[in-house]
């Protein structure tokens, strides 16, 4: 299994260097002829705070990593992002720790953080950037209007682009499936993607069908029961420490599914965990598993 | 008596102070930068406000309510208003409701504090008074009912609005805040200046119904305005900050250890103990795992508890 996920992991990087190089030049040509006008003209935030592990990811991914005074316990991709000064969880981020680093900009998602501390942020005059993207589909807007939000646009710009490409490129290669899908998130107890998540919407973009799609709630806690009722045609199971051991009990049970028995169980990456960049190469792993 | 009171108070205001400068980060009073002002008016003052306040109501209606109700096991939460206000609170918190601001969760945990507390009074309330057992039997069966409405709402919702649920009910005081504290000090202050009037009568009201009466107390009265100022006092604090566990049920037993068992005493000991408890419990919550903030909740039963149990073990709390 693990040999399987270096070989993924491989390939993606191989693709991705190409593109990363040729994007490095572009935006060093830019920064080289912008450098000049920013340094006089508007003033780009210069200390930013980062409430969430996605808008972290993105801030890294359009290079204003140096910007950053502050993140999450969450926050964790890339690597440099740990080093970083935290200010507490997504649902209860210290207000003293945001305040003593003194953020030109605290950047805020709806989709974790709560709304009170935005307000409260406000109230004592700290500057706050909402960030609304929820879908893939949005996520290429929602960084544009970051940038905009944070005088960087080119940087956000270049960025969304590179994310449209890559969705681009999947729509383009898309197919008429039948595959119903399950993603285990944990095993026990048992929680699966549901609808409204980044994972749900790579699913569906692949033309494939999520068969928790219609739960009630995110991260719904699933019924064995449905799973074998539903019987998905692949079943993947999402990154963690120790997961094909932790999974053992529950592929054991579900071992006269079709799925199990054609060994169409995957363990794959947590890329399509967090709303940023690193979508593209969870859609990508998908959907190299749905085209085996 | 008095000497205990004055320096009970002492320490009291030495432990505000204390949690003022202290934590997470220790600031010197006499040379504060610009941001640590903003620091200590804008976020800890408020905070450290809201958890004396709210520690104060809850020891004042606990010591009232094991008084009124007759029974050591009686606390500000047994009567069901905190499972009303946890309800309502969870409700908005999940339904993403914001009709008033940042006073919408507080204001819609004291409607279901206020809610839960006429329906407990309505079902205690028998031949023209409220009945101690029924009282409590009451509450503690609307609070079941409650606690299943709370679970069937939590068991529903997204991850995120649940996790912030859960925080509030565990006592969340990290988003305090100015605006709200005025009205939930009106009630507290009220409700601890009506217990306090009536120290005289809730010690008569201990002894029994007959022997209150007999000393020229109206059982029955006496204990309708002791319910309602606890009542109201419990749910301005829950609607401050949250349920915070242990203070309302064993601090009382604590004051009775130090203070004797005559209302005039145990009431404003029970107060400044609870506040006090509460502003270390907080203190500690925010700077242990800092930035990462526990419940204050958690930590006033860690540090309790164990306190409580060994005065129980050296001395009967229980006996008067």
């Amino acid at each position: 299994m693990n040999y399987r996920a270096n070989v993924i992991g491989f390939r993606v990087h191989g693709i991705k260097q190409n593109r990363a190089r040729l994007l490095f030049f572009m935006l060093s040509l830019l920064t080289l002829n912008f450098s000049f006008l920013t340094a006089v003209g508007a003033e780009a935030p210069k200390r930013i705070i980062s409430l969430s592990p996605s808008t972290t990811e993105i801030l890294f991914a359009a290079g204003l990593g140096d910007n950053i005074a502050g993140v999450t316990t969450f926050c964790d991709y890339p690597e440099e992002a740990k080093l970083k000064d935290k200010i507490g969880g997504m649902s209860n981020p210290s207000l003293e720790a945001v305040v003593s680093l003194k953020p030109d900009i605290v950047i805020v998602t709806t989709d974790g953080n709560p709304e009170e501390f935005e307000r409260r942020l406000r109230s004592i005059g700290i500057k706050t950037y909402i960030f609304r993207a929820r879908t893939i589909p949005e996520l290429a807007g929602g960084i544009r209007d970051m940038g905009e939000a944070l005088d960087e646009k080119e940087r956000f710009d270049a960025l969304a682009a590179e994310i449209e490409a890559g969705i681009d490129k999947i729509k383009s290669e898309r197919k008429t499936r039948k595959e119903k899908v399950l993603f285990i998130i944990w095993p026990e107890p048992l929680v699966v993607a549901g609808p409204r998540t980044e994972i749900d919407d790579a699913i569906n973009m692949l033309g494939a069908q999520n068969i928790a799609g219609t739960a009630v709630t995110e991260y719904p806690k699933y019924s064995l029961e449905e799973i074998i009722r539903q019987s998905p045609d692949i079943i993947f199971i999402g990154a963690g420490k120790g997961m094909d051991s932790v999974s053992g009990g529950l592929l054991n049970r579900l071992s006269n599914l079709k799925a199990v028995k054609e060994k169409k169980v995957f363990f794959v990456s947590d890329h399509l965990y967090r709303l940023g960049p690193r979508v593209i190469k969870g859609l990508e792993e998908l959907e190299m598993h749905l085209n085996k | 008596m008095k000497l205990k009171l004055v320096l009970i108070t002492f320490i009291s205001a030495a432990v505000f102070l204390f949690a003022l400068f202290i934590g997470p980060e220790p600031m010197s009073p006499f040379n504060m930068s610009g941001i640590e002002k903003e620091i200590i008016f804008s976020i800890r003052l408020p905070r450290v406000l809201v958890s004396l306040f709210m520690g104060m109501a809850l020891g004042a209606s606990g010591a009232v309510l094991q008084g009124i109700l007759r029974n050591p096991l009686a606390d500000p939460y047994i009567l069901g208003i905190s499972s009303g206000a946890a309800l309502t609170a969870a409700f908005g918190i999940i339904t993403g409701l914001s009709l008033f601001g940042i006073f919408t969760v507080p204001l819609l945990a004291f409607i279901g504090a206020v809610i839960a507390g006429i329906f407990v009074g309505a079902m205690g309330w028998k031949r023209g008074g409220f009945w101690p057992e029924r009282l409590l039997l009451a509450g503690v069966g609307l609070g079941f009912l409650f606690s299943s409405l709370l679970m069937l709402i939590l068991s529903i919702s997204s991850d995120a609005k649940l996790k912030r649920a859960a925080l509030w009910m565990f006592g969340d005081l990290s988003l305090a805040d100015w605006s709200i504290i005025p009205f939930g000090f009106i009630f507290i202050a009220a409700g601890i200046a009506v217990s306090l009037s009536k120290a005289k009568a809730l010690n008569a009201l201990m002894l029994g119904d007959d022997l209150a009466h007999s000393l020229g107390f109206s059982p029955k009265r006496e204990r309708f305005i002791l319910f309602i100022s606890v009542g109201l006092m419990t749910a301005a604090s829950v609607s401050l900050g949250g349920m915070v566990g242990f203070i309302g049920l064993l601090i009382p037993h604590t004051g009775r250890f130090i203070a004797g068992s005559d209302s005039r005493a145990l009431i404003p000991v029970s107060a400044l103990g609870g506040g006090m408890l509460l502003c270390i419990a907080d203190l500690i919550g925010k700077s242990v795992l800092s930035p990462v903030e526990l419940p204050a909740g958690i930590i006033t039963a860690v540090l309790g508890a164990p306190y409580f149990l060994y005065l129980l073990r050296r001395r009967d709390v229980l006996g008067a």
